[in-house]
């Protein structure tokens, strides 16, 4: 009988014990999400939420403020989302406060992140619509990296047709055995020549470059997971840096020689016919380079957006350890 | 073209048979578990001596292999974790493991496996030596007594069986996450409450009431359609915890598909 | 509180002619094993029928249909004004109350001790008595068969021929009018065999209960019985006093007794 009491407290206390962390656990999650205590509302509207739902958290610089409490389509370009700010932040959020959406971690739930602004303004009242701002998403952070390849592979192509053509061009190749040709023009346009063979090969460098990124294409679960992707990123990069380089002394050889050849024209030499045509050529060569130069700028731009972006973070960390620690080896 | 094995499909053709008998016979149980449970009369101090027994009992094996699993868990993950730059994460993807999916269908197993087998058994020995019969012979309801009780224990004890163990599978990832981390108990529990929701939570309590449900009907069921013979009662023991644990995979699988047809996920 | 509560309650309806159990027409089968066929008994308060039939011939069946744990196919069982097949549960707990039955495996629960193991029949039947009732109850019907001194031990510790008087004391702890027997002497020694059936014929002098004992142990018939009852084929095949089959010619009967 005793033992039968004893037995039914220790039941009691186990059962009691699960049900307290129940509740511990709901008690949480609900003041996470604003369930208990004094809330206000504020509203924010947008043309596309990304994934956003009820329940989400907001953050207020970074800090819990409150979640979403409900999502309404205005119409079919404005989506309007309601939110429950915790009664604390009324003296502290202001009207003219940046709203936007971004996603936390790689749980990939979606919050709602407000932004102050560094103007002072009234504080935002109950209810009242706060200002949208469009977040860039790694999404669509890719799809410019994918635009930007797409020019390139334009530009490289052009490259490709007016380097043929200088090679083939006769007249080009006439001005260096010409004996009336003064030698710093000789020595200019044997420049050409060689520029035009590394031209080539920045076309050929272009050309596998822009295939490594189009294997990723659209792959954004295959760039988080595959490493040798980011490598093959990371070499792009470097290749780019590259041709850039060569891209600008390129060009600025070319200018060199048309100048040149424009000096030349004017004293009256013999060749002057065969170098205006030429000439134009040099122009549409030049401006090839420029486009280039203009491309990988852009190029350059997104890979240096897509190096901090969370989804490589680990990998170029790695990257910069590993660099540290060959750095400390070579000491 | 493709042809099919029609031997091999015909040769599997008479266990299927035993599985549609078997499944029928098992429905057909717990139909008179829900046309007795609640009519009296009320067994209630067998009740709570089988709780003690089913759950109390039960606390320390479900309680190591639950902190164990937090622990190895956590380490098993931190590798890739790391390589993706959100090790910091750890906390909130080991909770949302443990609290959805992981702790009750754990726990559920092991539950399986001692409950399961020890009701199949014991109720398994009771019929061959005629014990059900002789409880029947004096006044008592034996499905009343021995069935309904169990059931119930069984149905009720889980759940707090797996509250215990997620919290005690948390304690354990918090020590796995601080072997090479450095996290403070009070960020921990944070990061672990700020990634569950009440949908990680609720699908996963209400589940683990199916699994103990289950454990409880098929144990009982095994022990009392036990055969005549000591090798049957092995048998029933045996069988109970192997369809037990089938019963709780297919429970996970339909619950998974209910919460995503209402939009719990 | 039950009306048969005091151990002396049955000696004062004590009639030698009476009738206390009447079978008739039974049939029971399993599927096509036909395992009763038109058996009918007649049991007189008081007397001690021992069923004789070889193993497998449905004497369990028999007795598991009086008490109601099969049911028959056909035929009435009338005991204390019932018709067994016919009534309803809680009528038939009643009659149960007063029917004792020792299983052939003791059916002693293995969860409990001897003293739990007693108390369960009392309580479950009798819901209204009180703690030292239930006490006393134990001790006595403990005394009956000699084990006062096993009351905390679980029934796994005990030997064969303890176990049986134990689950014997069950069985008496609430007075029944009838006690059914199933093989009281199976898997016993020859000397433990001779106690059961001695407290057998003692407790049935001292409570004047109407016997119905399930055997093919010879020693059990002779000693027990006032009368045998030939199980045979599903039906009663003959009936008398042990001496009057043992000089039987029937080679069916015969067989018994060589
Ligand atoms: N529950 C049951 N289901 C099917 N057959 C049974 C059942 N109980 C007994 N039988 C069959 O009835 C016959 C008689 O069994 P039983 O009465 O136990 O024999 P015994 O005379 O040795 O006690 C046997 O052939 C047995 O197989
Ligand atoms: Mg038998």
């Amino acid at each position: 009988m005793e033992n039968r009491t004893v037995n039914n407290i220790k039941l009691g206390a186990f059962v009691l014990g699960g049900l307290l962390f129940l509740v511990v656990l709901l008690y949480m999650i609900g003041a996470n999400r604003s369930l208990f205590g004094a809330t206000y509302l504020l509203k924010a509207r947008f043309e596309n939420v990304q994934g956003l739902v009820a329940g989400n958290n907001v953050r207020f610089s970074g800090i819990q403020a409150g979640t979403v409490k409900n999502i309404t389509i205005l119409n079919d370009t404005v989506i309007e989302i309601s939110m429950l700010i915790d009664k604390k932040m009324l003296m502290i959020i202001r009207n003219n406060a940046l709203v936007s959406i971004g996603t936390d971690g790689l749980v990939g739930n979606k919050v709602v992140n407000i932004v102050p602004s560094k103007v002072s303004a009234p504080l935002a009242k109950e209810a009242e619509i706060l200002q949208a701002k469009r977040a860039v998403s790694p999404d669509e952070m890719l799809q410019t990296l994918y635009t930007t390849n797409n020019d390139i592979a334009v530009i490289a192509a052009n490259l490709k047709t007016t380097v043929q053509r200088i090679n083939s061009s006769s007249a080009l190749w006439a001005l260096l055995s010409d004996p009336s040709i003064p030698k710093d023009l000789k020595i200019s346009v044997a420049h050409i020549r060689d520029a035009t063979g590394k031209a080539g090969n920045i076309v050929d460098n272009l050309d596998l470059m822009v295939e490594d990124v189009k294997v990723g294409k659209g792959l954004l679960g295959k760039l988080m997971r595959d490493e040798s992707l980011a490598k093959n990123l990371e070499a792009a990069v470097v290749k780019i840096n590259r041709v850039v380089e060569q891209a600008d002394s390129l060009a600025g050889e070319f200018s060199g020689l048309v100048t040149d050849i424009r000096l030349d024209a004017t004293k009256g030499k013999g060749t002057l016919h065969t170098l205006l045509r030429d000439s134009l050529m040099a122009a549409s060569l030049t401006n090839s380079l420029e486009n280039i130069q203009q491309g990988t700028d852009g190029f350059n731009q997104n890979m240096e957006a897509i190096k901090h972006s969370f989804l490589l973070r680990g990998y170029y960390k790695k990257l910069k350890k590993q660099q540290q620690k060959n750095e400390k080896k070579q000491e | 073209m493709y042809k099919l094995p029609y031997k091999m499909i015909a040769s599997y053709l008479p266990s299927l048979n035993i599985f549609l008998k078997e499944a029928g016979e098992i429905a057909r149980f717990t139909g008179r578990f829900f046309t007795q449970w609640f009519k009296p009369r009320y067994e209630i101090a067998e009740l709570l001596r089988q709780c003690f027994v089913i759950g109390y009992r039960s606390l320390p094996l479900v309680g190591l292999t639950a902190f164990i699993l937090g622990l190895v868990l956590t380490i098993q993950l931190r590798p890739s974790m790391e390589d993706y730059g959100v090790a910091s994460q750890l906390p909130a993807i080991v909770g949302i493991a443990i609290i959805r999916e992981i702790g009750p269908v754990i726990v559920a197993l092991i539950f399986a496996g001692k409950i399961g087998s020890s009701i199949g058994a014991e109720l398994g020995s009771m019929k061959v030596t005629e014990q059900i019969d002789a409880m029947e012979v004096s006044g008592t309801n034996p499905f009343k007594y021995l069935v309904v009780t169990r059931v119930l224990a069984a149905t009720l004890m889980l759940p707090v069986l797996v509250l215990l163990g997620d919290a005690v599978s948390l304690y354990g990832s918090w020590l796995g996450v601080n072997i090479r981390g450095n996290t403070s108990f009070y960020l921990f529990w944070t990061q672990v409450f700020n990634s569950i929701t009440f949908s990680d939570v609720l699908p996963a309590f209400i589940k683990s009431y199916f699994f103990g449900f289950a454990v409880g009907v098929v144990g009982c069921y095994k022990g009392f359609n036990s055969n005549k013979g000591t090798e049957g009662v092995g048998r029933s023991a045996n069988s109970a915890v192997v369809v037990s644990s089938v019963m709780i995979f297919l429970i996970d699988l339909l619950a998974v598909q209910v919460t995503d047809v209402l939009g719990l996920n | 509180m039950p009306k048969n509560f005091s151990l002396n309650s049955n000696n004062d309806k004590a009639e030698s002619s009476e009738t206390v159990l009447s079978i008739e027409h039974l049939y029971k089968s399993f599927g096509a094993n036909k395992v009763l066929v038109d058996f009918n008994l007649d049991l007189v308060r008081g007397e001690n029928v021992v069923v004789l039939g070889k193993s497998g011939s449905g004497k369990s069946v028999l007795i598991k249909c009086i008490i109601s744990l099969l049911n028959p196919d056909s035929g009435s069982i009338r005991m204390f004004g019932s018709n067994i097949p016919d009534i309803k549960n809680d009528v038939l707990d009643k009659i149960r109350a007063k029917v004792g039955f020792l299983f052939q495996s003791n059916a002693l629960y293995d969860s409990m001790t001897v003293r739990e193991n007693l108390e369960f029949p009392l309580r479950r039947h009798w819901i209204s008595v009180t703690q030292r009732q239930v006490n006393a109850m134990v001790q006595e019907a403990l005394e009956e068969v000699g084990l006062a001194h096993t009351i905390d031990s679980m029934p796994a510790e005990l030997s064969g021929g303890m176990r049986k008087r134990i689950a014997l004391a069950r069985t008496l702890i609430l007075k029944p009018e009838i006690i059914l027997y199933d093989e009281p002497t199976t898997g016993l020694d020859p000397i433990t065999a001779k106690e059961i059936i001695n407290l057998m014929i003692e407790i049935r002098e001292r409570y004047t209960t109407t016997s119905l004992i399930i055997s093919h142990d010879m020693n059990c018939v002779r000693m027990a019985s006032s009368r045998v009852v030939m199980l045979i084929d599903g039906s009663c095949y003959a009936s008398g006093s042990f001496d009057q089959l043992a000089n039987n010619a029937d080679p069916k009967v015969k067989q018994f007794f060589e």
